[in-house]
Formats: structure tokens, sequence, C-alpha cells
């Protein structure tokens, strides 16, 4: 069995690299893909102390199917969104989306 | 697992609801007259409301302790349902002039309010971060609904993207207290603490880490960037709405989680709340000044209160969450009215400029006196309800010995008055360029009008109501 802290530590990682690429990436696709690497480092933190915590009941592995199932709806939302921005215009770099500001 | 814990009659409220949205997108298909949607919305709000009652003053735990019904979940119902009610009287004219699809609109707001009473009626961390995406997707299409306005799909984006960011940092946080405490049930959480698990650093990463996703609901500074943009972009009705609804809603959250989780951890977080709080109003109320757009200028005013509010959590004290519970009674009514005369103005031809309401006071008196009340009160200066309100949180601060903070909310509220002003000063001295009257249908007088009384009488005669609050906080 792998061990806790391996799983922890590359949840950690890849929830930095989420972070990381939502505070960087310029392109909305791109910063849609780095919010589900932090969903998903989420869900391997809920299912690696489920496994250690209580093996028996299902309680951290239900969280990660609702998890997934909530970021899945979420990305359905956020692709329409997306899809408007694209037909106004060619792009969805979010920097040139600037109508807003005082 | 037993289905003893399955109780149709305490969940009807939230039935209802969901009934209810359905219905409306069926109707949507098969009526021309899109008031019908209103008039079907508003009964369905109603009997929510009435279907609240028979659970009133009962604690119960049900559908395997998934749902607590209880007194603090019942305040923060009826503060929904009354939120709904206004946004759907302030929507009607708005979404027939912007040609919004009506169908997708009202239900989406239905569905968004059951997503607010799920936040405010769990103690499990898996149903108010199932509630919080509810109210969040709702509201990521709510507010991009204006698509052949720019600024609308604009302010969407802007909010979907940083909104689901900071719920993935709200779920880490989950995640850590989960495996260190071993359980999503706030009061075993709570118990977990009080054993021995509060110093473990881990910990204290992941309270944190909810401490951030859920301040990012609420717009607290420094985690508000996304609120002015979203606010102004938006359709003005969903304004309105996010900014006492889906705001009452964090708060909700958020006194659950700490209160009832977390109070094992209260002397790290009081002191964040403080500093969170004179931030967050501070910066609102100094930004808001320089504002031009009457929307803009209101969502910086929102981010403003939201630092008022957070005195309560920074006080961790019964009597202060009892002011925060008033503060957002009240704030919700004399917000929606504010909107509604913004929205009067918006429909009757001007812009959202604060210059447009040049001479609001010869072409609409009533509309123009309401708002002068609404800022009265946003203000805090008596006999408005709004000044019981910033009283309550006033005393709550001193009684907490955190003077100096009762101090900085006194300076700031001196601060806010003059673009509160401002804009009274645009109304009042300033000649229409126009002076044709506005024409005001009888749906926003009603909302100017229910707003208006309770802003008033809730100035009046805050006893009774302040009493109830405190009852219900003590039960919390």
């Amino acid at each position: 069995m792998v061990p806790l802290p391996y799983v922890l530590g590359l949840a950690a990682l890849l929830f930095s690299l989420g972070l990381y690429g939502v505070l960087t990436q310029r392109n909305a696709v791109r910063i849609l893909m780095a919010i589900e690497l932090m969903l998903n480092s989420v869900n391997l933190n809920l299912v690696g102390f489920a496994r250690y915590l209580e093996p028996d009941r299902p309680g951290g592995q239900l969280f990660a199917i609702f998890v997934m199932t909530v970021a899945a709806a979420e990305v359905a939302v956020a692709l329409a969104i997306i899809l408007v921005i694209a037909h106004r215009r060619d792009d969805v770099d979010i920097d040139k989306i600037n109508l807003l500001k005082w | 697992m037993a289905v003893t814990g399955m109780n149709f009659t305490l969940l009807l409220p939230e039935l209802i609801l969901v009934a209810t949205g359905i219905l409306l997108v069926l109707l949507d298909l098969f009526t021309e007259q899109k008031r019908v949607l209103v008039y079907a919305g508003l009964a369905g709000v109603l009997a929510s409301l009435l279907a609240l009652i028979p659970g009133f003053g009962t604690t119960a735990s049900i559908w395997a302790d998934m749902i607590q019904v209880d007194s603090l979940a019942g305040f923060f119902k009826i503060v929904f349902l009354a939120v709904t009610a206004l946004a759907l009287l302030v929507s009607l004219e708005y979404v027939e002039r912007r040609q919004i699809q009506a169908g997708e609109f009202y239900a989406l707001l239905i569905f968004a309010t059951v997503g607010m009473f799920l936040m405010a009626s769990s103690l499990n961390l898996l149903v108010i971060y199932l509630g919080l995406e509810l109210v969040a997707i709702a509201s990521y299409a709510l507010v991009g609904l204006l698509k052949q306005d720019g600024r609308s799909v604009e302010a969407s984006i802007k909010y979907l993207l940083v909104s689901s960011a900071t719920s993935a940092v709200f779920l880490f946080g989950i995640s850590l207290v989960y495996g260190t405490t071993g359980s999503l049930a706030l009061p075993q959480i709570a118990q977990a603490l009080a054993a021995g698990a509060a110093s473990q650093p881990v910990l204290f990463a992941g309270m944190l880490f909810l401490l951030a996703g859920l301040a990012f609901k609420v717009a607290a500074f420094p985690f508000h960037m996304w609120a002015p943009d979203t606010y102004e972009g938006s359709p003005t009705p969903i304004s309105a709405f996010l900014i006492t609804g889906a705001e009452a809603a964090g708060f909700a959250a958020l006194l659950r989680v700490f209160l009832v989780g977390l109070p094992g951890l209260a002397d790290a977080w009081t002191t964040i709340f403080a500093a969170l709080s004179v931030l967050t109003m501070t910066y609102g109320n100094v930004t808001a000044i320089s504002q031009t757009k009457i929307k803009r200028l209101m969502a910086y005013s929102a981010i403003a209160q939201a630092g008022y509010v957070l005195v309560g959590l920074a006080v961790a004290t019964g009597q202060g969450t009892a002011a925060m519970l008033y503060y957002l009674l009240v704030y919700a009514f004399m917000t929606v009215g504010a909107f509604a005369v913004i929205i009067l103005v918006a429909n009757s031809g001007a812009g959202e400029e604060i210059s447009d309401f040049r001479g609001l006071s010869q072409r609409s008196p009533f509309f123009a006196w309401a708002l002068v009340i609404y800022f009265l009160s946003l203000i805090g200066i008596p006999p408005t309800a709004g000044f019981f309100g910033k009283l309550n949180l006033f005393s709550a601060a001193i009684a907490a010995d955190m003077t100096w903070l009762a101090v900085v909310m006194v300076i700031n509220s001196v601060i806010s008055a003059p673009y509160y002003f401002k804009v009274i000063r645009t109304m009042f001295l300033e000649e229409a360029a126009e002076a044709e009257p506005v024409r005001a249908p009888a749906s926003l007088t009603w909302a100017t009008a229910i707003t208006l009384v309770v802003t008033i009488l809730l100035g009046l005669v805050p006893d009774q109501v302040y009493s109830w609050v405190r009852l219900v906080a003590g039960a919390l």
C-alpha cells in the first residue's frame, strides 16, 4: 500500500500546479484546465484520507464522486460562456476581456 | 443505514422551491405571456414560506444528519425567500425590456435560492459545498444572460473563473479538515478539536483554506476583486440578488463552519476576521468615493457592508451573531430597495451612471425620497433600520472588549457618507436633462413600498425583531 504522505504530497503538488496555472495562464480554457487540476488534487486527498481513516466507510470516496459531478456541471456552464465570448471575438484571452474597469 | 430520518415535512420548503423551478421551465414552453412566470414564481415562494411554519422552532437533524432544521436555518430561509420574492418583482419589467429569456432567468433564480437554503441548513461540509455550488453555477448563467451585452458575458466569465478556483481552495480546506478530524460533520469536527486535534498544523492550514474560500463568497478584502466587475456587468436585478442573497448565504455558511465546527481554533480566526473586517470596510468605502457608475458604487458599498457584518464574526459572541443576523436582514431590504430605484432609472431610458439620476426628485419624487431613505439607512443614520443594525454590531464589539474595532466602524460610517450624498445631491440639486415624469410600473412601486416600510419599521420598532434574532443566535 502506498504510504499516506506520498498521496498527500502528490495532492499538494497538483494543487500548487493548478493554482500556479490559474494565476499565470491567460487563456480561459487553460485556466479551466488548471482549476480541474486543483479539484483533482482535492479528490486525491479525500480518497487518500478515507483509505486510512475509515477504510470500512465510504465518506471520503463519496465526497470525491460529488466533486467530480459538480466539476462536470461547472465545466459545462463555463464552456457555454466561453463559446459566447468566442462568437463575439476570435480569442478567449482574458487580458483582452476588459470592458469592465474603473 | 436507517430510513427513519426521512422527514419530508421538514424538507417541504426546499421541495416546493425545486418543484416551482421545474414548473417555471415547463410553463415557459407553453406560454407567450412571460409575466405568468413571475406570478407562478411568487406563488412558489409564498408556498415555501408557508411550508416553513410547521418546522418553526423545532430543531431536528434529518436525512442521515445531512440537513439541519433549526431556528438559524429558519431565519436565513425567511431572508432568502424575501430576497427572491423582491428580485422576482424588480425583474418583471427588466426582463421584458432587455429581452432576456424569461424561463431560464426565473427558474435559475429559484434554483439559486434552493442552493442558499442548503448552505444555511446543514451541519455537513458536503452539503454546504453542494449548496454553495448550486448557488454559484446558477448565478454564472444568470450573470451572463444579457448575451448581446459584452459586459454581461465578461462579468460572467470573470465570476466563473474566480469563483470555481476559490471553490477548489474551499474544497482543499475541507479535505484537510476531514483528514485531521476524520469527519465531515461539523459537530464531530468540533469534538475532535476539543479532544486535541486543534494543535495540528495541517488542521490550521485547512481552517485557513476554508476561511479564504468563504471570504471570497462574501467579497471580503483581499478576496473581493471579482465583485465590482460581476455586480456591474450582470443584469441589475441579479446584482441585487447576489449582493443580498448570495452574500447572506455566504455568511450563514461562515457562521456554521466557524462557530459550530471550529470553535477550538477561535483564538486564531477571530484575529483574522477582525483584520479582514477592518480592511474590507475601509477598502470598500474609500474606493466607492471615486466611482461614477451607480452599480459599481453599490458594489463597493456592498464590500464595505460585508466588512461591517464581519465584525460579528470577529467578536464571536452570541451578541455578535445576533447583530450580524439583524444587519443581514436589514441590509437585504435596503439594498434591494435601492436597486429597485436603479432599475427604474435604467428602464426610463437613462443609463446607469450617477449623472443619470439628475433631477430625479422632480421626475419621480416618491422614488427619489425612497432612495434617500435607503442611503441614510446604509450610512447608518437614525431612525432608519441601518442605524440599529450598526448600533448592534457596535455594542457587540464593545461588549467583547474590542473598542478599537467599534471606533473603526464609526470612522468608516463617516467616510461612507460623502459618496451616498453625492447621489442624493445629484437627484435633488441638479436639473434633469428631460423633465417628463418617470413612468413607474406597479411591480417596482410594490417592491419599493415593501422595502421602504420594512426599512423604516425595523428602525422604529427594532426591539421585537432583535429579541427574535437573539433567540436564533442563542440556539446556534
